[in-house]
């Protein structure tokens, strides 16, 4: 069957953006994520995943834009307490509702989810129960922390491809611009923990760690974005009181310090 | 009677086996569907005895629907009721129905945060155990007691064969110890044979009530099949059920 291919004088496709806020990370996505997008963020423990995507909410929050943190390892009491310290972070974002905490565990309670292997339909459970939060409280931005703890109930390659598909679907379909947390060890050589995470995403984001000179610098590189050009170099990540900071990492240089 | 047993309710039974119940007996009380086993338990908890605390242990039946029978038939009703079909309903089928309601209707911020609250408020929502449940009532009962636990078959569908014959055994032992009596009732061919063999091998009396059809009525008899050390005892007597109660006869 033959394809349509796009004229060359045709202009490109705009796709628009959501920016993170997040000021490195935007300029190497040309302007941010683009809208309806599900990112894979991965990475080991300690690389800033979560504090990044909580930073990602927060702007969305004070940019107007509904924002739902889904937390299922940590009690989302704790990790509110995580960015009251951001000097950007408004309390009242909580109060009117702007920023919003559900732990996932109350969601598998609610719908009788408690045998500890899930089968394919708790997934289509799962998903309508996330669509219909976004429906709800009119969600534009959603992190999943982690995308791994759901899928290690989900055990088998099928229903996880069936999860991160109809996740992923489901959020697009209501224009909400999402980001998975991936665990991975930090000796793994793929990008997720069951490696069909990475395949479906729109996008990867890999966050590691790097030892210089007696230092442990964060690292972002942006492996994948469907939608948009972007850098696939390394950055430096530093965490600041006034949000995450991205510095090119100098090959061969000292690296790591904010310029 | 003698100072060393108690009465069923129903004479005949009583001179039948050894002028009543020895006390510390468990007995199982099995039949169809039908032939009275619900009746006979009422029966056996409403023996009007001035110093016995009776504790009925409901699985089915509303509390006033086990005193309104017991009233109907002009039956002392000086008994506590423990109504764990009751309990199941609203720890276990309302958790049913809300899930069902949730992913039928979809769930709103406002149930997560009515949870979240009740989590706050350190609300019990954890599962019981109802075979526990009904074993610590047991264990806290000082004689003399009278306990009556219907039906088995209820445990029998929520737990394993092994938890409720260990419960069983658990029952019989405080009651053998403190010289009480235990009615425990089935309803007979629900279970796998073995099932019943294990239930019937722990309890030291076994009383099978059985309807059979005798042209256009019913012909009922009590069958005495086990007691325990006492294989003499055992015999058939026939039943009538009117609304005087339960009376029985030799055959």
């Amino acid at each position: 069957m033959a394809t349509e291919k796009p004229r060359k004088d045709a202009p490109p496709i705009y796709r628009e953006r959501c920016a993170t806020g997040i000021e490195g990370l935007d300029n190497i996505l040309n302007g941010g994520i683009p809208r309806g997008n599900t990112i894979l963020f991965t990475g080991s423990c300690g690389t800033g995943k979560t504090t990044l995507s909580l930073e990602f909410l927060v702007h969305g929050a004070i940019a107007g834009e509904n924002s739902l943190f889904v937390s299922v390892t940590e009690a989302s009491d704790k990790l509110m307490k995580n960015v009251i310290p951001y000097d950007f972070f408004d309390e009242t974002l909580i109060k009117k509702g702007t920023l919003v905490f559900v732990d996932m565990p109350v969601i598998y309670e609610r719908l009788g989810l408690t045998e500890m292997e899930l089968s394919l339909e708790d997934v289509g459970t799962i998903v309508k129960a996330v669509g219909d939060l976004v429906d709800e409280l009119s969600i534009k931005r959603l992190v999943l922390d982690s995308v791994t703890s759901v899928c290690y109930r989900l055990k088998t390659e099928e229903k996880i491809r069936e999860f991160i598909l109809q996740i992923g679907k489901c959020l697009s379909d209501r224009g909400c611009t999402s980001m998975l947390i991936s665990e991975i060890s930090p000796s793994a050589e793929r990008y997720s923990l069951y490696g069909v995470e990475e395949a479906i995403a729109d996008g990867i984001v890999l966050m590691g760690n790097l030892e210089r000179r007696g230092d442990l610098l964060r690292t972002l590189q942006v492996v994948k974005m469907r939608g948009t050009n972007h850098s696939r170099a390394k950055y430096v990540l530093d965490l600041t009181p006034a949000g995450i900071l991205l510095v090119p990492l100098l090959k061969g240089g000292s690296g790591g310090g904010t310029t | 009677m003698t100072a060393d047993t108690v009465s069923f309710g129903i004479p005949a039974l009583d001179k039948a086996i050894m002028n009543g119940i020895p006390k510390g007996y468990t007995i199982l009380c099995l039949g169809g569907p039908g032939a009275g086993v619900e009746l006979f338990a009422k029966r056996f908890a409403s023996v009007d005895t001035s110093n016995e605390t009776v504790t009925y242990f409901s699985t089915s039946e509303r509390d006033s629907d086990v005193l309104d029978t017991m009233k109907e038939f002009g039956w002392n009703t000086n008994i506590k009721i423990v109504n764990i079909g009751t309990m199941y309903y609203e720890k276990v089928l309302t958790k049913h129905l809300e899930v069902s309601r949730y992913r039928l209707e979809g769930l709103t911020m406002r149930d997560i945060r009515q949870f979240k609250l009740a989590q706050q408020k350190e609300e019990d929502m954890s599962i019981t155990n109802f075979l526990t449940t009904v074993t610590y009532e047991i264990s806290k009962m000082k004689p003399p007691f009278r306990i009556v636990l219907d039906s088995l078959n209820f445990f029998l569908e929520y737990y394993p064969p092994k938890d409720v014959l260990s419960a069983i055994r658990t029952i019989k032992s405080h009651t053998q110890h403190h010289g009480g009596v235990a009615l425990v009732t089935l309803v007979k061919g629900v279970m796998d044979s073995h099932i019943e063999s294990g239930i019937e091998e722990i309890v030291d009396a076994i009383i099978e009530l059985e309807r059979q059809r005798d042209g256009f009525e019913f012909k009922r008899n009590l069958l005495i099949r086990k007691v325990r050390n006492h294989p003499e005892k055992t015999g058939i007597l026939s039943y009538t059920i009117d609304e005087k109660g339960i009376s029985a006869k030799s055959m």
